[in-house]
């Protein structure tokens, strides 16, 4: 019976050392890189995603595209630092500023109330709020048309998401890691409509034959902004400076016009672009 | 019928870049394992160390590797070090820790079962001939040893290339990464694309293991 | 560490753990049945079939589960086959279990010497008499540790089921840390739940290991 003692204390041991490496308090708040920092590096690394388009996309040769990704460009040409992409995925991007591995967030990235006490958000680029997409035969314009056993796909980690985790806890989620994923597994037929940012699934809706936009507004009316590490004031100011500058040269109309006119024309310009960090009538906080 | 997406890889530098990606994934793998085969050669002797202290520390290493999905590990690692630690790695650094931490715990098992497996009277031989315990253990139990873990440790290479696939949950752009935003960018032209793009990836996969693990079959029954 | 996040998060992980047990188990029954299978048409000597367990014994044990997984999921219903997520996790699983079961019964089997094999022939018993009280159960004793090592393998592998939108307990970690950024309590509670799951069968295969003499896992 030695041996049963001796694993025993092997199991125990093992359980403290999980434990204990875990348990060890979070020494490191200040994780990231002031701006002088970033310009000294020559590098900045910013955070989008690979896979939402037209937002944020690779292409056809390896490279990044879309809105957030023009801007993205934009702001490395005024720092004077290259950009090292780093490919995100939604439920990621607060980790990855909490941990410094990117400077700033440019992933589409939907301001919330919970979010900005994670993270801190410069001054926003475009406006957003939920919709869902369905297919023609069996459009779901309200939630309330989505049956007890259907299944509504949504990405872990998007505002979409804790929406409907909050306000309609009844709906069935079929959760995806990524874009690429999601709307792989909408095509297939794996759940009854795709809930997103109504922004993309606007987007999808015209690129993709046989699906419509039941519920094009759904919740606030939110707002898509940089984000920084909490606490990077520099560079936080930094961004809200350049922002307030580009507005003044309608720079997110000629952004709009790069990227996303092909997918929306021109219908959409003035409701999705914000300029300038104003947006239209009211704060920028939701709710 | 529409396309399988096989002429979508044939476009642009969609072959390469899914090439690229590969090459990747099997770098990490390939660091990792010439890392783990030197540490878990330690390892091993370690776990066949006389002390029960040490034993007991080996074995816990080892449980902890047994019981932890190396996915855990890998968001452990890559995000849990710079909240407690204040280190930031790079997601391919923080792979090849995991991967090698893993790998160490392997290899020395293996090492340790290669070891043990030499029979007892081979060592009380070599003493009584009067060698010396450094001696026997470099002229007849290593050559000895060494035969019996080539095989296993070219294994292990492929068992490091299909894991270092689940890289891409870290946000590193490997193959099966590239196949997915090959399939996004080319999902309005070519919608079945996913299926040709993921029947390639496997295939690749296949290719690069398969040839690897034949060669340890071989040695493995030529070395038994 | 905030204790009353852990608290409300339990139940989600609890939920993510009989998932993963459920689906993680029906994943090592396929795999089992499917690695008897393969033994037998081997052993048997069918013609044919022994061809195609061999090429489809080297494909699943030459290809990683998340690659496999993708294939299964996203792109066979491209031709037409849809499946669902959890028979997918299950299949997926049983699949990649099965290749490597049937590998694990044909090294305990030969550790079998030929004579055993030889005698019972001899003696006039069939082939399939042979093999059923001759051959497996000695096999089955000697390929025990190799078997557990198996289960353990399998029940891990389910750490990749995010990918087919399964509620396993790392998706959970990461669906939760998404949505509410805690991190180090999320974690925490993904390893202590992994202990759970695995310290249990990962202690019954050191055991058997040490009783055998047998030595491998995680492959």
């Amino acid at each position: 019976m030695k041996k049963i003692r001796k694993n025993t204390i092997i199991a125990a041991l093992t359980a403290l050392g999980l434990g204990a490496a875990l348990a060890s308090p979070a020494l490191a708040d200040e994780s990231f890189r002031t701006l002088d920092e970033i310009k000294e590096s020559g590098t900045i690394n910013i955070g989008v995603f690979s896979d939402k388009s037209p937002f944020g996309y690779v292409g056809e040769n390896g490279d990044y595209q879309g809105y957030d990704v023009y801007l993205a460009e934009h702001l490395g040409e005024d720092l004077g630092v290259e950009i090292n992409y780093v490919s995100t995925e939604a439920a990621n991007r607060i980790e990855y500023l909490q941990t410094g591995k990117v400077d700033i967030i440019l992933a589409n990235f939907t301001v919330t109330p919970e979010r900005a006490e994670e993270v801190d958000f410069a001054l926003p680029y475009m406006n957003v709020a939920l919709g869902v997409v369905s297919p023609e035969d069996a459009v779901i314009e309200s939630l309330d048309d989505i049956g007890e056993d259907d299944q509504v796909i949504v990405i872990s980690g998007t505002t979409a998401e804790t929406y409907l985790v909050k306000n309609n806890p009844e709906i069935k989620l079929q959760k995806y890691d990524a874009y690429a994923e999601a709307k792989t597994a909408f095509e297939n037929g794996n759940g009854v409509a795709w809930a997103n940012d109504n922004t993309e699934v606007i987007a999808f809706s015209i690129e993709n034959e046989g699906y419509v936009v039941g519920i094009p507004s759904l919740g606030s009316a939110d707002t898509i902004a940089p984000a920084v590490t909490k606490g990077n004031e520099t560079l936080l100011n930094w961004l809200n400076e350049e922002i307030v500058a580009l507005g003044e040269e309608n720079f997110f109309h000629a952004d709009y016009e790069a990227t996303l006119l092909d997918t929306y024309g021109a219908d959409y310009e003035d409701t999705l672009v914000i300029e300038g960090g104003a947006v239209a009538g009211s704060e920028t906080e939701a709710e | 019928m529409q396309s399988l997406g096989i002429d979508v890889l044939l476009k642009g530098s969609n072959f390469l870049r899914l090439l690229t990606g590969l090459w990747t994934a099997v770098r990490i793998s390939l660091i990792s394992v010439a890392i783990s085969i030197a540490l878990g050669i330690l390892a091993g002797m370690l776990m066949t160390s006389k002390s029960t202290l040490v034993k007991v520390l080996m074995r816990v290493y080892l449980e902890i590797v047994r019981i932890m999905p190396q996915m855990v590990l890998l968001f452990i690692v890559y995000f849990g070090t710079t909240r407690v630690f204040g280190l930031n790695l790079e997601a391919e650094t923080a792979a090849i820790i995991v991967f090698t931490f893993w790998g160490t715990a392997e290899m020395g098992d293996l090492v340790r079962g290669a070891l043990i497996s030499i029979p007892r009277i081979q060592y009380e031989s070599a003493a009584a001939l009067g060698m010396s315990e450094t001696a026997a253990f470099r002229y007849v139990i290593l050559p000895q040893t060494v035969r019996r873990l080539i095989p296993l440790s070219i294994n292990l290479i492929t068992r490091m290339i299909k894991t270092t696939s689940l890289v891409m949950m870290i946000g590193i752009v490997e193959v099966l990464k590239v196949g997915q935003q090959i399939i996004e960018a080319n999902r309005k032209t070519s919608p079945n694309a996913a299926f040709g793009v993921f029947a390639v990836v496997f295939l690749m996969y296949f290719l690069i293991c398969w040839p690897v693990s034949r060669l340890a079959a071989r040695l493995e029954k030529r070395w038994a | 560490m905030d204790m009353s996040v852990i608290n409300s998060y339990i139940p989600l992980y609890r939920d993510a753990l009989l998932l993963t047990l459920r689906i993680g188990w029906q994943g090592v029954f396929w795999a089992f049945i499917i690695g008897l299978g393969c033994t037998l048409i081997r052993q048997l000597r069918i013609p044919v079939l022994r061809g195609v367990v061999t090429v489809y014994v080297e494909l699943l044990r030459n290809t990683p589960l998340l690659v496999q997984l993708f294939f299964l999921y996203f792109a066979l219903p491209k031709i037409g086959i849809r499946i669902s997520a959890e028979v997918c996790g299950s299949l997926g699983l049983g699949l990649l279990g099965g290749a490597y079961m049937a590998e694990t019964f044909r090294s305990g089997l030969d550790n079998i010497a030929p004579v055993q094999e030889e005698s019972a022939l001899s003696l006039g018993m069939s082939r399939y008499q042979t093999l059923r009280y001759v051959i497996f159960p000695q096999a089955a004793s000697a390929s025990m540790a190799g078997i557990l090592a198996n289960v353990i393998f399998l029940l891990k592998e389910t750490s990749v089921f995010s990918v087919i939108s399964l509620m396993d307990l790392m998706f959970t970690a990461k669906d939760l840390i998404g949505m509410y950024a805690k991190t180090i309590e999320c974690l925490t509670l993904l390893v202590m739940f992994y202990l759970i799951m695995l310290l249990p069968v990962s202690l019954l295969g050191t055991v058997l290991e040490r009783r055998l003499r047998f030595a491998e896992f995680g492959n």
